[in-house]
C-alpha cells in the first residue's frame, strides 16, 4: 500500500474554465501536506474535490482503496474525511458547545441520536476541546458573538471533535494574528501523524512552521513537489509565482 | 431516555427550560376552575387545540428551518380520520344501524368504501390520524429534500399539495362529503368516557394532548438529533460533511411535525363537532404562520401562546361591534409590527425582559454585572 489518498487525472471545469487540468497527487498516511500557488490555481477546488463538494468530469479519488468520486457527501465524510472551509462555516446560532456537539458525530443516524444529551461524559470531551482551542470562556455564547479568529478556532475544533482521518483545511489562519497563528502551527504539528492533513496555506511563515512536503498547483495542475527549499529554487515555481515577488511575497 | 446521569448545571438548565412549558400547562389544565361556563370552555379549547397545531409548525419551521405553508393538511387529514370514525358510529337515519352515512346515500353510493371500512375501529382511526399525516409528510419530505429543495421553494410545494388534497376532498363528494364536510358525529367515547364538545372531559383530553404534544417537541429538540435538525437550519450543507444524512433527518421533523398536526386535527373534529374541507384551507395554514410568528418560532410554548392568544384576539374581535369589518386590518398590522419589530415574537420579548430583570437584580446586589450582561465580543 503506497498511498492513503490518491488522485488520479482530476479534471473540472467551471463554464468551460478548468479549474483542474488532469490533477495527480498522493498523500501518505499521517503526513501533513501543504498545498500552495498563486490565485485561481486550483487548491480549493482540490479540496471540493476531496470532500465531495463538487463533482470531477473526469479522473478518480480513491482513499484507503474507497473511490470517493462517485459518494455522497455525508458518505465521503463517513469513510473519513473531514473539512474546513476558507470562510470559517459555523452553527451561528448554536452555542459553541453545540457546535462542537454536532461536530462529534459518533453516531450518523437519525434514530441513534434520539437520546438526550444531558450528561457528564459529552459535556466533558466538549469542554477538553473547547481548552484545546481556547473558547473555554465562551462555551454557552452562541457563535454568532465570536470574533473572526475565534471562528476560525472553532471550527479547527470542530474538526478535532469529528476526529476525521484525513482532515482538510482551507487558509485556516485567514484573520487570525502572528500569535494565534503560532498556536495554530503548535495544533498541527499535535494533530500530525495521528490525522493524515491536507492544508491550503497563503502564509509562507506557517508553511514552513508546519509542512513537511510541499505541493504547488498552477492552473489546475501539480507544478512541484518537495520540501519549502526545493520548491523555492524549482524554475517553473519561480516563473508561476513571476510578477508577484516570488513565494515567499505570495 | 437519559443515557447518563445529568450534571447539576445541565439538570438546573434542564429545569430553567422546561419552567415555561410546566407553567402554561398548569394554568391551561386550572383553567376550568375559574371558567365556569361550558361555552367558552369549548372555545377555549378550540384555541388551545390552534396552539398544537402551531407547535408543531414552529418544531418544521423555527427548529427545522423548513416553512410548511401547507401545516394544514395534516391537520385537516387528522379531523378526517376522526370524522370518519366518528361517523361511521353515528346510527344513520335512512338505512338504520351499521348502514352508510347520511351523505352517501345522497350521493347514490351503495356501499361503504373499502377506505372506510377500517374506520369502523376508532384505534385505526387515531392510529391514521397520526400516521397517515407523517406518511404524507415523510413521501412529500423524501421528494424535497433528496432532490436538495430548500426555502422558498418547499413553501410553494407544500402549499400547492395542499390545495390538491383540498380540491381533492372536494370534488369527491360522494366519499368526503364534499364542501359540506362530513356532519351530524358521534361522540368520541374511550374507555367508557364520552367526550362531549362542551364537556369538562373533552377539555381535559386537549389540556392533556397540549401537554403531551409539548413535551414530546419539547424533548425531540433536546436530543442530539434536534440539534443537528437546528445546526441544518442554520447551515445546512455544512452538515453534510459532519456525515449525517441532512435529508433523513429533514424528513423525521417534517413527519414529526406533521403527525403532532394530525393529533390537533383530531381533537379539532372532537372540539367542534364536525370536519370541513376549510381545515386544510389556505386561510387557516396561513394563519398558522402568523401565530407562529408573533410567539416566537424558536420557542415551543411562545408559539403554542401565540396561537392562544392571537386567535383568541381574532374570535373577540370578530364579534365585537367595533371591529366587525376591520378586524383583519387589526392583525395585519400586528403581524407586520411583530416582523419588523421583534424577530423573534414575543417570547423573544419574553427573554429581553427577563434579562433585563436579571441584570436589574445583579446590579442591586452591588456585583458587577457577569455573565448575562457581558458585552458581545470581549473576550
Amino acid at each position: 500500500m503506497s498511498s492513503h489518498l490518491d488522485l488520479r487525472d482530476v479534471s473540472v471545469s467551471f463554464n468551460g474554465f478548468k479549474a483542474l487540468n488532469s490533477l495527480n497527487m498522493s498523500v501518505r498516511k499521517g503526513e501533513l501536506r501543504c498545498l500552495i500557488g498563486p490565485n485561481g490555481a486550483g487548491k480549493t477546488t482540490a479540496l471540493d474535490i476531496i470532500c465531495g463538494k463538487v463533482k470531477p468530469s473526469a479522473g478518480t479519488v480513491s482513499f484507503d482503496g474507497t473511490a470517493l468520486q462517485d459518494l455522497e457527501e455525508y458518505e465521503i465524510a463517513r469513510a473519513g474525511v473531514g473539512r474546513k472551509f476558507q470562510v470559517p462555516s459555523v452553527f451561528r446560532e448554536l452555542t459553541v458547545s453545540e457546535n462542537l456537539e454536532v461536530a462529534r458525530a459518533r453516531r450518523t443516524s437519525v434514530l441513534g441520536n434520539l437520546r438526550w444529551n444531558i450528561g457528564n461524559s459529552g459535556r466533558e470531551h466538549v469542554e477538553r476541546l473547547a481548552e484545546l482551542v481556547g473558547l473555554t470562556e465562551q462555551l454557552d455564547r452562541p457563535a454568532a458573538y465570536l470574533s473572526h479568529g475565534q471562528t476560525q478556532w472553532l471550527e479547527i475544533g470542530m474538526l478535532v471533535a469529528q476526529d476525521a482521518e484525513l482532515i482538510l483545511m482551507d487558509e485556516p489562519t485567514a484573520g487570525m494574528t502572528a500569535q494565534e497563528t503560532r498556536k495554530t502551527a503548535e495544533l498541527f504539528a499535535r494533530l500530525k501523524g495521528k490525522h493524515t492533513l491536507i492544508v491550503v496555506e497563503h502564509d509562507m511563515g506557517f508553511v514552513k512552521a508546519i509542512g513537511d512536503i510541499i505541493s504547488v498547483m498552477h492552473m489546475g495542475q501539480m507544478l512541484a513537489e518537495g520540501t519549502a527549499a526545493e520548491v523555492e529554487a524549482h524554475p517553473e515555481v519561480r516563473r508561476a509565482y513571476l510578477g508577484s515577488g516570488g513565494i515567499s511575497h505570495a | 431516555m437519559p443515557s447518563h446521569v445529568p450534571n447539576s448545571s445541565g439538570l438546573q438548565r434542564l429545569i430553567a427550560q422546561l419552567a415555561p412549558l410546566l407553567i402554561v400547562c398548569a394554568v391551561v389544565f386550572a383553567l376550568p376552575v375559574l371558567l365556569n361556563n361550558d361555552f367558552l370552555l369549548n372555545k377555549v379549547a378550540r384555541y388551545l387545540v390552534l396552539g398544537i397545531l402551531t407547535v408543531s409548525l414552529g418544531l418544521s419551521w423555527g427548529f427545522g428551518g423548513i416553512l410548511n405553508l401547507g401545516q394544514a393538511m395534516s391537520f385537516g387529514l387528522g379531523s378526517y380520520a376522526m370524522a370518519m370514525a366518528l361517523k361511521l358510529k353515528t346510527v344513520p337515519v335512512h338505512t338504520g344501524a351499521s348502514g352508510l352515512p347520511d351523505f352517501m346515500v345522497w350521493n347514490n353510493v351503495q356501499h361503504l368504501p373499502w377506505f372506510w371500512e377500517p374506520f369502523r375501529s376508532l384505534t385505526f382511526a387515531i392510529a391514521a390520524g397520526l400516521i397517515v399525516p407523517a406518511l404524507v409528510a415523510a413521501a412529500l419530505g423524501w421528494f424535497m429534500f433528496r432532490g436538495r429543495v430548500t426555502g422558498v421553494y418547499v413553501s410553494i410545494i407544500t402549499l400547492a399539495t395542499m390545495v390538491v388534497i383540498n380540491l381533492v376532498i372536494i370534488d369527491q363528494q360522494s366519499y368526503t362529503g364534499g364542501f359540506n364536510g362530513i356532519t351530524d358525529l358521534a361522540q368520541l367515547e374511550i374507555f367508557g368516557v364520552a367526550f362531549d364538545a362542551y364537556g369538562r372531559a373533552t377539555y381535559y383530553l386537549v389540556a392533556s394532548c397540549v401537554l403531551l404534544s409539548l413535551l414530546v417537541a419539547f424533548a425531540f429538540t433536546r436530543t442530539k438529533a434536534g440539534l443537528i435538525v437546528q445546526a441544518i437550519r442554520d447551515h445546512e450543507s455544512r452538515v453534510r460533511y459532519f456525515g449525517y444524512d441532512v435529508a433523513l433527518y429533514q424528513i423525521f421533523v417534517f413527519a414529526l411535525s406533521a403527525a403532532i398536526a394530525g393529533l390537533a386535527g383530531m381533537l379539532y373534529t372532537v372540539v367542534m363537532e364536525f370536519a370541513s374541507p376549510t381545515f386544510l384551507g389556505v386561510q387557516l395554514s396561513l394563519s398558522v404562520v402568523v401565530w407562529c410568528a408573533v410567539g416566537g418560532r424558536q420557542s415551543l410554548v411562545g408559539a403554542f401562546l401565540g396561537a392562544v392568544l392571537v386567535a383568541g384576539m381574532q374570535g373577540a374581535l370578530s364579534e365585537s361591534a367595533a371591529f366587525l369589518e376591520t378586524w383583519t386590518l387589526v392583525m395585519g398590522a400586528l403581524f407586520v409590527l411583530v416582523v419588523l419589530f421583534l424577530p423573534k415574537g414575543l417570547a423573544g420579548l419574553a427573554q429581553v425582559v427577563l434579562r433585563w430583570i436579571a441584570l436589574r437584580r445583579h446590579a442591586a446586589a452591588g456585583g458587577v454585572a457577569q455573565g448575562v450582561g457581558q458585552t458581545e465580543g470581549s473576550t
